[in-house]
């Protein structure tokens, strides 16, 4: 803990003697920080992005669970594999295409932040499943199990945790994109659309100041989804014991 | 040597050979366990097959528990049925159980496999982690089980799903001795608990298989041979040293680990 304290105090007096001018000092960006947070602006424009990357993390998941499930059907494994693969592909190349599927701002950019989401998801769930102890699979056949009850019992449920597990690592993911994607599509507002207005007058210290934001909110949820993921799944503090 | 009698067969490989690619792993596997009748007792089985490390011993649990087919002949239950996957009570090395389910709810899921137990999972679970003293631990998870009691729980989880057989691969190994003695004991007690119940122990200690079973197949080599087979029967009850408590201080009981040994 002390060390922690001692980088952090070392940051930010290099980052108040680096300041030349140019940069905004630690204590001008905490004082933007401050002011931010008394404001509406912040909070209606941080709701909405919330609002929208939970919308969007939620399909993502049960779109991902249901890709990862049928994967272990060869049918659907190539569709699997290809969603993996275009993780390579960039949102901004296809922002028009995505504009004429969609009707409005809304399903845009929640549109948008799914493509680029899913096959983040798909790749670390894909890679759990791929891990599965064969003793797994085999301690449920002795139990007589047919194959709906070893995928209910040893992927659905065994994996559960692991799932919400990915959903915490991966809300960064999502978190990054979703102020990419209100940037490309301004409307509705949102804590990328404030960003960009901040950027656009070159008000540095107010973009210091909403990065700020914009980290403390990334790690309370993932504080707050690691502390539901052992509250819903107990056994997984004992693993972490163990190891 | 009390008194008994062998009747109807229980289980039969018959010419039991399996390949991987060219190369013969197990050949002609031919042998019976039959139901051991005792008057004025219920008396199951056990059976052990010994052999040495690297003779195909895994490969042969996995063709008795179905979890792997042979490349050619059968495994039979009583019924004259192939053995298939469920049908027999599998206890895997290292005691596997489901680790994201408590020992209670992985207990009552194999209760539930159970026709016979529809409607009274609950108090079944409840009356054999009673029996194998399991009470304390039934709401805790795997990780917090001590090897002992995740092997009990392993067995209740077999013994629950309700099968006759109950497969044990090497069930003694990395055993101090006091352990080993409750392990003999609780195997014991399972193999009286019904006439038909069939315990089939695969395992290379062969000290502790003599001492715990009534038959012991030999899975060995034979000279310019390929693959393992069943080199020697040897029927324990024959030469007194089944289903006695002070069996290893018997000379016979020595007698037959070195006769054993010599076969490996």
């Amino acid at each position: 803990m002390i060390m922690i304290v001692l980088q952090a105090v070392i940051t930010l007096l290099l980052w108040q003697t680096a300041s030349n001018g140019l940069i905004p000092p630690p204590g001008k960006v905490a004082n933007a920080f401050l002011h931010l947070l008394s404001t509406r602006l912040l909070i209606d424009n941080l709701l909405v992005s919330l609002l929208l990357t939970i919308k969007a993390m939620l399909f993502s998941i049960l779109i991902t669970l249901l890709i990862s499930y049928l994967s272990v059907i060869p049918f659907f494994k190539a569709m699997a594999q290809f969603i993996v693969k275009c993780r390579y592909l960039t949102l901004t190349g296809l922002i028009f295409i995505f504009t004429l599927l969609t009707k409005d701002g809304s399903q845009l950019k929640l549109s948008l932040l799914m493509f680029g989401i899913v096959p983040f998801f798909t790749c670390s769930f894909l890679a759990v499943i791929l891990n599965i102890d064969k003793q797994e699979f085999e301690l449920c056949k002795t139990l007589g199990y047919n194959n709906w009850q070893t995928l209910y019992e040893v992927i659905i449920v065994g994996k559960a945790d692991q799932a919400f597990e990915i959903l915490r690592q991966n809300f960064a993911i999502s978190w990054l994109m979703i102020t990419m994607v209100e940037g490309l599509n301004m409307s509705e507002g949102g804590i990328g659309a404030l960003m960009i207005k901040y950027n656009k007058y070159n008000d540095l210290t107010n973009v210091l100041a909403l990065q700020m934001v914009i980290f403390l909110v990334g790690l309370l949820f993932d504080y707050l989804l690691g502390s539901i993921r052992l509250w819903l799944f107990p056994h997984t503090k004992l693993q972490t014991q163990v190891s | 040597m009390s008194a008994y009698i062998k009747k109807q067969v229980l289980l039969k490989a018959e010419h039991i050979q399996l390949n991987y690619g060219d190369n013969i792993i197990l050949r002609d596997i031919d042998f019976e366990i039959k139901d051991i009748v005792r008057p004025g007792m219920q008396q199951g089985q056990v059976v052990s097959l010994i052999g040495r490390s690297g003779m195909g011993k895994t490969q042969l649990f996995k063709l008795l528990s179905g979890l792997q087919m042979p490349s050619s002949g059968r495994i039979c239950t009583q019924d004259n049925q192939p053995v298939k996957a469920g049908d027999m009570g599998v206890i895997f090395q290292n005691y596997y159980l489901f680790e994201w389910r408590t020992v209670y709810h992985s207990l009552f899921l194999a209760a539930r496999q159970n026709p016979k137990l529809k409607g009274k999972e609950k108090e079944n679970v409840d009356a054999f982690a009673e029996r194998f003293q399991l009470t304390e631990q039934v709401n805790q998870y795997p990780q917090q089980l001590s090897g002992g009691q995740r092997q009990r729980a392993s067995i209740i989880q077999q013994l629950l799903k309700g099968s006759n057989f109950l497969l044990l691969d090497e069930p003694f190994s990395g055993l101090d001795v006091c352990v080993l003695d409750k392990v003999v004991e609780l195997l014991l007690e399972v193999s009286v608990s019904d006439e038909f119940k069939t315990l089939i122990i695969v395992s290379h200690d062969i000290p502790a298989c003599v001492a715990i079973s009534d038959t012991v197949f030999i899975l060995g080599k034979e000279p310019g041979k390929p693959g393992a087979t069943i080199v020697k029967e040897i029927d324990l009850i024959e030469r007194g040293l089944a289903w006695q408590k002070n069996v290893r201080h018997l000379k016979a009981f020595a007698d037959t680990v070195e006769e054993i040994k010599a076969c490996l």
